[in-house]
């Protein structure tokens, strides 16, 4: 018995796809993830929410999911709330950087702002200035939480009739008559259409389709520390370190820090990355030295060349969609891409017109996504 | 407020130290040198150390700083363990409700140090501490970490003469042993020792981390060729109403309270359990002068051992098969346990509820081994109902799927301590041979462990889960090579 479709990763991606197709009263959908739901990056991530980025696409994209963040929440209790991002610059060439960047968001209705140091020890008690310069406040950018993004879509699935299973791993997908056959650890599984949102897994798996997309992953680390009441809002990056620290809805303060790393290599829990999350966010918020650290984990940026996402119907592959390829933003874009695969798998035109520049044929076209500058 | 002081006790002698002074929200209290802030207050009747976020009262669950029931404010750092803090003058220490505050204060500076040594033992119970010692001995330089202010590890706190071989101490009292490895361990040129030390994790750099977990701030990156890992297990919690409440306790930190550090944990208790660890317990409490109303057990049959049982029995302590634990009721603290019968399926009957009057609910429901340090570092690991939950796949030799990473004690599985001490001599005597220094005693504790001690009929059930995950070295070969 063929399903309709087959959507391969229950990360947020594809099960947010999932929800806006059922919403609209497509059924007979199965999600299948090799290890169980969030597993991948969703239940990593740092659940930022921002609209300022530095391309059209990624900002029109991320305009339509900051819209539908807060109707999501009202409707499934996600956590969310608009908390705003804020970026600290510590070297003078950055500031000149972020004053194109900034005048480029506001051209595009993204409200950012440069702030002075003072405004930052507003937006953020506690904080310590001393080597700050300047700083980019974002009020629209804010947090979600990616434990009810998955948990809660899941049971909004469930009551409608998906059917989720877990511990299904795709190994293989081919062509048979006019649909696919996904081969898997608990054997044959067959539908009219497949959905790859298989994060890290992504690439792989569409290789036994002879699809090759230029998705690299790449080691990334995070660590959460104890639960304190609420101290500041934003999420805060450290510009010059290419690290950033968020107080999580249930306190616990979350930091990222990029380390060297190889692309497409096991990631591992390193001293280096402690070492550099410690030396960063203790000179900014000293009492952080007496806080413990409770987790650290690792994960993957599923990285492209031009860093946006590869997302909707495979060309030449009728019947074959992918949603990957993330760069690290694919939490918070994953309403707007939910809805647009929707659109697609329903026959339409995503309602954003610039999903389409986002698709698997641009790297053999060579129609790489231009930044103002490569940025976060 | 009462004392719970034991100033009389047929067995142990509770030799004091001196009198501190500190401070508990804001009233001035006092306590002995050598016990923890928690022992120190709970001496004085207080019950309630924390609140929940939603505002339940939170108490001493578990004493060896397993749970996170008991986080404080100590000196302004939030979220201290006080059953782990030793306690000493001056200390403030103030009650938590909810969510901390962020720390108001910063202390000096962490000083950092490199240790490089032929092994690591991490966990000083009877397993680190017997590997420790066999190691040393034959001229092995090791670190011994251990996160408590004292070694021991659960030895500390039993009471009874230990059965068995005297190889193995047969007839000597567990916290005696304890006491005399202890002292050996210090004497030893070769051991060098960290308490009040956590290792709390293995980097892709080659080093075991470990920190202080109080006093001086200390960060250690230890580097050695072989770790034996030796973190014991800990005490499970039991379904039932309120079982949050102050006064619900597990059974090992009513042990840690009376045994080391005399202190009455209540008044009238009921027991939930009848395996050697709740008849034990049980027996220590009439000891300790505690009214024991009842041991309940869900089974058919008693857990334990005979002796143990009619000890009990002569004692008047009625042990109630069938029957289990509905729930507790009582303001901030508990002032009553409701039992109920249950059916074939374990399910509660209605209208076979008993009521009791006491202060003291102790849980001697099982112990889980604590596996997450070998889990973060990579050993592979499999859930085995018999020994308690996730332990990790090991051969003969006690080795796990990472080359030089070894297992003993109840992390191993939980047995009992004389498994312990055997477990940890093996993984010691092991890696001896493959340094070239045996004495030809490794196949003799083998032969021992498996052919004489794990013979025992009380020991079927944890002598077949221990099979079910010990492997050849070719079988070991062949996982590592899958799982990489
Ligand atoms: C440390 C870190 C911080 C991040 N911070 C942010 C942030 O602040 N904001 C943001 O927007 N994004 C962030 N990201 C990125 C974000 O987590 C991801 O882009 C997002 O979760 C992608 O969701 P997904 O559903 O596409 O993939 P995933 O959540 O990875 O889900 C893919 C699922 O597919 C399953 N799978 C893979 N292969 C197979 C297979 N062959 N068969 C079956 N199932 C398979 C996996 O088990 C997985 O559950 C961060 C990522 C990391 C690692
Ligand atoms: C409540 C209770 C009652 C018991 N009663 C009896 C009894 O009556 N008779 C009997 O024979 N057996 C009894 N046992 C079992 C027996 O004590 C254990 O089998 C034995 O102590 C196990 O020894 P071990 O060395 O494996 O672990 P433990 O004795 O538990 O020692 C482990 C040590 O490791 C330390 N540790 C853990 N993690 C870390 C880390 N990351 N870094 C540093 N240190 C760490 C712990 O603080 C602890 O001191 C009891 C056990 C418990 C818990
Ligand atoms: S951690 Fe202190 S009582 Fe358990």
């Amino acid at each position: 018995m063929a399903r309709r479709l087959i959507i391969v990763g229950a990360g947020v991606t594809g099960l947010m796809t999932a929800k806006f197709l059922v919403d609209r009263g497509f059924s007979d959908i199965l999600v299948i993830d090799r290890k169980y739901p969030g597993s991948g990056g969703s239940f990593r991530c740092a659940t930022g929410v921002r609209a300022s980025f530095t391309s059209r696409e990624h900002i029109k994209v991320m305009l339509r999911a900051v819209d539908l963040w807060p109707k999501l929440s009202k409707e499934l209790g996600i956590k969310y709330s608009r908390d705003g991002y804020l970026w600290l610059l510590t070297r003078d060439r950055d500031v000149e950087f972020f004053r194109e960047a900034v005048k480029f968001q506001n051209s595009l209705g993204v409200p950012t702002r440069l702030v002075t140091p003072e405004e930052v020890r507003e937006l953020a008690p506690t904080i310590n200035t001393s080597s700050v310069v300047a700083a980019v406040y974002d009020p629209i950018a804010g947090k979600a939480s990616c434990f009810d993004s998955v948990t809660n879509t899941l049971t909004h699935l469930l009551a409608r009739g998906v059917e989720v299973k877990w511990g299904v791993e795709a190994r293989k997908i081919a062509r048979e008559g006019r649909g696919f056959v996904v081969e898997t650890n608990i054997g044959s599984l067959r539908a009219d259409s497949v959905l790859v949102a298989a994060g890290d897994g992504s690439r792989r798996l569409l290789e036994t389709l002879g699809v090759d997309l230029p998705i690299r992953n790449l080691p990334k680390h995070a660590l959460v520390t104890e639960a304190f009441r609420p101290v500041f809002k934003p999420l805060i990056i450290d510009w010059a370190t290419s690290s950033y620290i968020v107080q999580l809805f249930n306190g616990n303060f979350y930091i990222g820090a990029d380390i060297p790393e190889v692309y497409d290599t096991v990631a591992k829990v390193k001293l280096e990355f402690l070492r550099k999350a410690a030396r960063v966010w203790t000179s900014y918020f000293p009492w952080l030295r007496e806080v413990y650290v409770l987790r650290y984990w690792t994960g993957y940026y599923d990285m492209t060349p031009d860093h946006h996402p590869v997302i909707g119907p495979v060309e030449g592959l009728e019947g074959v969609y992918v949603a990957a390829g993330f760069s690290g933003h694919g939490f918070m874009m994953s309403p707007a891409v939910g809805e647009a695969l929707a659109s697609y798998i329903l026959g339409e035109r995503p309602l954003v017109p610039e999903f389409e520049r986002l698709s698997p044929g641009r790297f053999a076209r060579g129609e790489l996504i231009k930044e103002i500058a490569v940025f976060g | 407020m009462r004392g719970y002081r034991i100033e009389e006790h047929p067995i142990l002698k509770f030799r004091r130290g001196r009198v501190v002074k500190f401070r508990f929200n804001g009233v001035e209290v006092e306590g002995y040198e050598g016990e923890s802030v928690l022992a120190s207050l709970y001496a004085l009747g207080y019950r309630v150390f924390s609140y929940s976020k939603t505002g339940r009262p939170r108490g001493a669950f578990c004493m060896i700083g397993k749970c996170s029931s008991c986080l404080a404010r100590v000196n302004g750092v939030p979220n201290t363990r006080i059953c782990i803090e030793p306690v000493r003058d001056g200390l403030v220490v103030e009650t938590q409700s909810g969510l901390p505050e962020i720390p108001s204060e910063t202390h000096g500076d962490v000083s950092e140090e490199e240790i490089e040594a032929d092994a690591v033992v991490v966990g000083s119970g009877p397993a680190g501490l017997q590997a420790a010692l066999t190691l040393a001995g034959h001229g092995l330089k090791v670190v011994l970490v251990e996160e408590h202010f004292k070694l021991g590890g659960q030895l500390v706190k039993q009471t009874h003469r230990f059965f068995g071989d005297t190889a193995y101490y047969g007839g000597v009292r567990g916290f005696r042993i304890g006491e005399l490895l202890a002292e050996k361990v210090r004497a030893s040129s070769n051991i060098k020792v960290l308490t009040s030390t956590r290792v709390y994790g293995f980097f892709a750099e080659g080093y075991l981390g470990a920190a202080t977990v109080t006093g001086e701030p200390r960060h250690y990156l230890i580097k050695s060729k072989y770790t034996i890992v030796a973190t014991g297990a800990s005490e499970r919690l039991a379904l039932f109403e309120n079982n949050d409440l102050p006064g619900v306790m597990g059974a090992g930190g009513a042990q840690t309270l009376m045994n080391e550090y005399g202190i009455r944990p209540g008044d009238r208790a009921v027991v939930v359990g009848s395996g050697n660890v709740g008849l034990i317990v049980a027996y220590q409490l009439l000891q300790a002068g505690v009214d024991v109303k009842a041991i309940l057990e869900l089974r058919d049959e008693i857990g334990g051992w005979f002796v143990h049982a009619a000890k009990i029995r002569r004692h008047g302590v009625p042990i109630k098969t069938r029957r289990t634990l509905l729930r507790v009721e009582g303001h901030d603290r508990v002032e009553k346990a409701v039992s109920v019968a249950v059916d074939g399926g374990y399910n509660p009957i209605p209208g076979t509820e008993e009521a009791y009057d006491v202060d003291l609910v102790l849980l001697a429901v099982g112990l889980q081994p604590s596996y997450a340090l070998l889990g973060q570092m990579g050993a592979v690991v499999k859930h085995v109902p018999e020994l308690g939950g996730l332990v990790p796949v090991r051969t003969w030799s006690m080795e796990t799927s990472i080359p030089g990473v070894y297992v003993a004690g109840d992390l191993s599985g939980v047995e009992e301590a004389t498994a312990a001490f055997l477990e940890g001599e093996l993984a010691a005597r092991s890696i001896l041979e493959k340094e070239g220094l045996a004495d030809g005693g490794r196949a003799e504790v083998l032969h021992y462990l498996w052919n004489v001690y794990r013979m025992s009929p009380v020991l079927e059930r944890a002598r077949r889960g221990k099979l079910s995950v010990t492997l050849s070295e070719g079988e070991m070969e062949e996982l590592r090579r899958g799982a990489g």
